[in-house]
């Protein structure tokens, strides 16, 4: 077609690239910065005089922060399990039932990842406290299956949309039962959006602070942890904590986008029947 | 074409979803709802029925003051967000061939990188003796630390604009994504040159994309709360403080709950209008 004029007019554009280039400047900037003063000795960027692992070693000396990193990564396992299951079991109901007002049915499961995490902290600290329940890893679990299980519901409900009925139809054409297609056919097909769901659930749920903040008693995971340690100025094991945080959320995401299928690729223009 | 109900039978399936829906977001929504009715006095809560709260925030001028000057913050942080991000996408979308998938994943990691640890980066850039600072000095330009980067709203905005500008790009990304490029063989064969494709076609194909992204960033920057506790100084406190502060040191529970409530609807209002203008699908959840 016209390959060639396109071909020129992707040459331009000299100054786009600039401002892009820009934009990706500022937005990992600062996470040099905080990479680079971990492993500083000084408390300054300027005047860096070789490099350290001071700061790392202190971190395992700290019991409360050891403490809290396997809190959070407790609650998150647990909060990615619960997420799981009233995810899925939410995806099935809403591709595949239908009633009228299900677009509003939607758009409510959804809120608790849409809404400011101020509302739902708020809300739910005000439910748990007329409850009697007291403040513990119990109320920061809740407050994490909130916002987890619509992600998973999400995610899966894409995944059975795209798969349409007619796998499910043809199982139960040759013979199997409801149970037998689910685990024969269904689930396979929505493995990997399940793995990746689970990821992204546990990688939202590991950084969670804003409602978590809201439902801490003396029982903390580490962003609230961290959070208290930054009340007293940023001490270099912030800085080293951070930089661990980093590089575990980086793995993370390779990882979920492998499973996800999450690249350019998968949003470009699909043929109009399609 | 005629909705269809499914069998009563079906409706089993929708009670594990049910169940979440009503424990964690219906009745705790209900509860606050009802405790925006009661007052507090001193460490009390009375719990006869009062629209004290909502009169208070009606009447004393320092909560609209806030709401306002929140919302204001908000709408300059979306535009920040939409000025850096907008570029990004129409680079990545329309501009390059390789590298596509790097640039894209670029793109978006950010959105993935702690919460917290971006608060401390911008913190340690902004900071009296951070980067910035100590950069001028180092270079001479400058005797004595500036103060004007940290604890103001230009502190606040800069950090939020960080963490929406991927919030930003995926939806507008997506949007266009979606335009089929033989519409801009088409302008290009009827002369139009970039900029006029860029605003005759893309503009107007891109923009459910532009509004959806322009809404997340709003909601984002208007419902935080903790930048402006670490970032704002007392200059910067908005609407979310307020709302914090009742629960803590203020101490006035059924008065946060009223304003909880406030923002609720307020953040509701917005996402039902993005709902009807804005690109659902592609939101940044989209596998």
């Amino acid at each position: 077609m016209s390959s060639k004029r396109r071909a020129s007019a992707r040459g331009r554009g000299t100054g786009l690239k600039i401002y892009g280039t820009l934009v990706f400047i500022f937005l990992y900037f600062p996470m040099v910065i905080v990479l680079l003063f971990s492993f500083s000795p000084t408390r300054t960027i300027v005047g860096l005089s070789g490099l350290t692992l001071k700061w790392y070693q202190e971190l395992f000396q700290d019991p409360g922060l050891l403490a809290a990193f396997w809190h959070t990564v407790m609650v998150g396992l647990c909060a990615v399990a619960i997420a799981t299951v009233f995810g899925t079991a939410g995806a099935f109901f809403v591709t595949r039932v239908e009633f009228p007002g299900k677009g509003v049915f939607r758009a409510l499961v959804m809120l608790p990842f849409l809404l400011p995490g101020i509302i739902m902290g708020l809300t739910l600290l005000i439910f748990f406290r007329n409850l009697n329940v007291r403040l513990s890893m119990f109320t920061i679990l809740m407050g994490h299956v909130s916002f987890t299980t619509p992600l998973v519901m999400f995610q899966v409900s894409s995944r059975l949309l795209r798969m349409g009925p007619t796998y499910r139809w043809a199982a139960m054409d040759l013979g199997a039962n409801p149970v037998q297609t689910f685990w024969h056919v269904t689930l396979p097909m929505i493995r990997t959006a399940l793995i990746g769901a689970g990821l992204l659930a546990f990688t939202v749920s590991f950084d969670e602070i804003v409602i978590s903040y809201f439902l801490t008693g003396t029982w903390m995971t580490l962003p609230v942890y961290i959070y208290g340690m930054m009340r007293f100025g940023l001490s270099p094991k912030v800085y080293a904590i951070s930089t661990i945080i980093l590089i575990l959320s980086l793995v993370l995401i390779t990882f979920m986008a492998r499973y996800t299928g999450r690249s350019a690729e998968t949003y470009r223009a699909r043929k109009p029947d399609g | 074409m005629k909705r269809r109900i499914s069998r009563p039978g079906e409706f089993i399936k929708g009670i594990p979803i049910a169940v979440w829906l009503l424990a964690l977001v219906a009745i705790p929504l209900l509860f606050t709802f009802i405790m925006s009715f009661y007052s507090s006095s001193g460490l009390v809560i009375d719990r006869t029925l009062t629209l004290k709260n909502y009169k208070l925030f009606f009447t004393d001028s320092l909560y609209a003051r806030i709401l306002f000057k929140s919302i204001r913050l908000a709408l300059a942080i979306s535009v920040l967000s939409i000025a850096a991000a907008f570029p990004l996408a129409y680079m990545v979308s329309f501009k390059v061939r390789r590298g596509r998938n790097l640039l894209f994943m670029l793109c978006i990691i950010p959105l993935w990188v702690s919460y917290l640890v971006r608060i401390i980066a911008w913190r340690t850039i902004l900071g009296n003796r951070g980067v910035i600072n100590s950069a001028l000095m180092a270079m001479g330009l400058i005797k004595e630390p500036l103060t004007f980067f940290l604890y103001n709203q230009f502190a606040i905005a800069i950090t939020l604009t960080y963490i929406c500008i991927p919030f930003v790009f995926i939806p507008v990304y997506t949007a266009l994504e979606k335009i089929p490029r033989n519409l801009l063989d088409a302008a290009n064969d009827l002369g139009a040159n970039e900029l006029r494709t860029l605003f005759n076609v893309i503009l107007p194909l891109g923009l459910p994309g532009l509004i959806t992204g322009f809404i997340f960033s709003f909601i984002i920057a208007l419902g935080d709360y903790i930048i402006p506790l670490q970032l704002g100084g007392t200059q910067g406190i908005m609407f979310g403080n307020l709302v914090w502060s009742q629960f803590g040191f203020a101490f006035n529970w059924p008065l946060g709950a009223a304003l909880g409530f406030i923002l609720f609807i307020i953040a509701v209002t917005i996402l039902g209008l993005t709902s009807k203008f804005g690109s659902t699908e592609g939101g940044f959840l989209g596998e």
